[in-house]
């Protein structure tokens, strides 16, 4: 099945969304979805129209490549989670809810384990990005205010660790989870 | 790692000697026992070469850019260690010590499981391989289309050529080989491309039909894989000469249908990673009389050690053969055009590389 290509008002929400959780202004591309779930990103030249005029000739079995999920969260929020690529791809445009990985946690994450937290996390409201390839913090964006004090309520932060960007994570009180896929996990 | 001894079968080697003097079919038969060397593509949409050697260097990694205009092509010749003795040969070259660490061989699996590779930072692929894109140049803002494009090596290099500008179609028939594609574009964060899944002759027939056409096309041929034997034992025990003949059929209707959907002034690169002649100057030359007056071959310059396309083939080596029980049918001489010798052969022990063929052909109407 071909996707659906979003239409403005759609991409509009979707952007908004990743306007609130990670500070991104501008999608450039096309989104398609099949479910209004899973997300794909294309940057291709091709309009709608000629995308359709191969539809109609050949099955289309993928449309540019994956992008974000949406999850709707306990308050009934519409929450988004960027792929490894998504946040490579906006990763000049991430400004917030940033959690930088140690060397030591490096690894780990991309084993696919989820982080625990203890005291060495600090919270830091403002995110200076060309801070991102030399800092060693570990760091949450905009937790203060928008959480109330509690920084883990934001849920996403993108994950990095000198300038590498390796997808979304989700923040809880004692550790943050991890979703790297297991075709794209370290093996041992 | 232990290798598997390669035993080539009677006719085969028939084959390389008629293609071969004696000296390079020496050459030939020793490099195949080889291992191929670990070259990797870095992958531009992601990181600069430059980064990504310097990464690669903190692990531990040697790399040599063998080529000046192409910084993104790399060979790890092993990595430095402290502790553990010099294993076997690197590479073809032999063993290595450099400031007072050993240089030992990488070990097996590591190249596709470290962090820049599941980054996608780089992507795993014979130089040889390289090539055919190398040879088709694609320009930003083209439209590309890749007819059997599986697992995604040549998609993914076009799209790092093109910055992910233009449109490129990549199209194979296997669900499970589209599904590698698939994962190899993603991550590799190519995004300017559409899969789709179609036999690659019904897809041109069918694409025909909607009036696209494309600026340049790569028609990466499925061949008989002579030159994979170094990374692939089982093609040695696969291969057999009526193979051969079918593909070589195929090869020219795949060709025949391609060329129709290129836009006037177009380009399309066909290459196949096998020496069968068959499957590659005859193609040419059936490409060449097939659409006299429409189509011209260009030279291409790759940067490694080529040959010219032959323009004569015999396969009459199956009359003696036939007394031992090896062949069961005559072979024809067969003339090529001239032309056909703009075409490139890269064999295996020219360039320590897999062993591959590759030709530029123009639509000039």
């Amino acid at each position: 099945m071909t996707p659906k290509i979003l239409n403005k008002i759609e991409k509009e929400e979707i952007l908004k969304i990743l306007n609130e959780q990670f500070g991104i202004e501008k999608i450039n591309g096309m989104l398609l979805t099949n479910n209004y779930e899973k997300f794909f990103i294309y940057q291709g030249s091709f309009k709608e129209e000629e995308i359709s005029k191969i539809e109609k000739a050949i099955p289309i079995e993928k449309i540019g490549i994956y992008f974000a999920k949406v999850e709707v969260n306990k308050e009934n929020k519409k929450r988004i989670r960027l792929s490894i690529e998504g946040s490579q791809i906006m990763k000049n445009q991430i400004t917030k809810n940033i959690f930088e990985l140690n060397e030591e946690q490096v690894k780990d994450w991309l084993k696919g384990n989820e982080i625990l937290l203890n005291d060495n996390l600090k919270v830091n409201k403002d995110i200076n990005k060309s801070d991102l390839e030399n800092t060693q913090t570990i760091r949450v964006g905009d937790a203060v205010s928008l959480g109330g004090g509690r920084w883990w309520d934001l849920g996403f932060v993108i994950i990095t660790h000198k300038g590498d960007f390796f997808g979304t994570g989700k923040a809880s009180e004692n550790k943050i989870s991890n979703f790297i896929p297991k075709s794209r996990r370290l093996k041992k | 790692m232990k290798l598997k001894k390669i035993v080539l079968k009677p006719l085969l080697i028939e084959r390389m000697k008629k293609l071969l003097n004696p000296s390079d079919l020496g050459r030939f038969k020793k490099v195949i026992e080889k291992p191929p060397q670990n070259s990797i593509r870095c992958n531009t949409l992601k990181i600069n070469p430059e980064k990504l050697k310097e990464k690669l260097i903190n692990k531990g990694w040697k790399i040599k850019q063998p080529f000046k205009d192409y910084p993104e092509i790399m060979i790890i010749e092993g990595k430095f260690s402290e502790k553990e003795p010099i294993i076997s040969h690197i590479g073809v070259g032999g063993r290595g010590k450099e400031g007072g660490k050993n240089l030992i061989l990488l070990e097996p699996g590591e190249l596709g499981n470290s962090l820049e590779h599941l980054l996608g930072y780089y992507y795993v692929q014979d130089i040889a391989s390289m090539l055919s894109i190398i040879a088709l140049k694609p320009n930003k803002n083209e439209i590309i289309l890749d007819l059997c494009a599986s697992p995604g090596s040549k998609t993914t290099q076009i799209a790092a050529k093109v910055e992910n500008t233009g449109t490129i179609i990549a199209n194979d028939l296997s669900i499970s080989r589209l599904q590698i594609l698939s994962a190899n574009l993603e991550r590799c964060g190519v995004t300017n491309t559409i899969i789709t899944r179609k036999d690659a002759i019904k897809f041109c027939e069918q694409v025909k039909k909607t009036g696209i056409l494309f600026d340049k096309i790569l028609l990466d041929a499925p061949c008989s894989g002579e030159g994979t034997l170094r990374s692939s034992y089982r093609t040695s025990l696969m291969w057999n000469s009526n193979t051969i003949k079918s593909l070589s059929k195929l090869q020219k209707k795949m060709f025949k249908n391609a060329f129709e959907i290129l836009k006037p002034q177009g380009e399309i690169v066909y290459s196949t990673c096998t020496h069968a002649p068959e499957e590659n100057e005859e193609v040419v030359d059936f490409a060449l009389k097939e659409f006299k007056g429409k189509i011209k071959i260009e030279k291409i310059n790759l940067p490694l050690k080529t040959r010219k396309g032959i323009i004569e083939w015999s396969s009459n080596y199956l009359n003696h053969l036939r007394v031992g029980g090896w062949g069961k049918e005559g072979g024809t001489d067969k003339k090529f055009s001239k032309e056909v010798e703009k075409s490139c052969r890269i064999y295996p022990h020219d360039n320590n590389t897999e062993g591959f063929f590759v030709a530029k052909l123009k639509k000039i109407k």
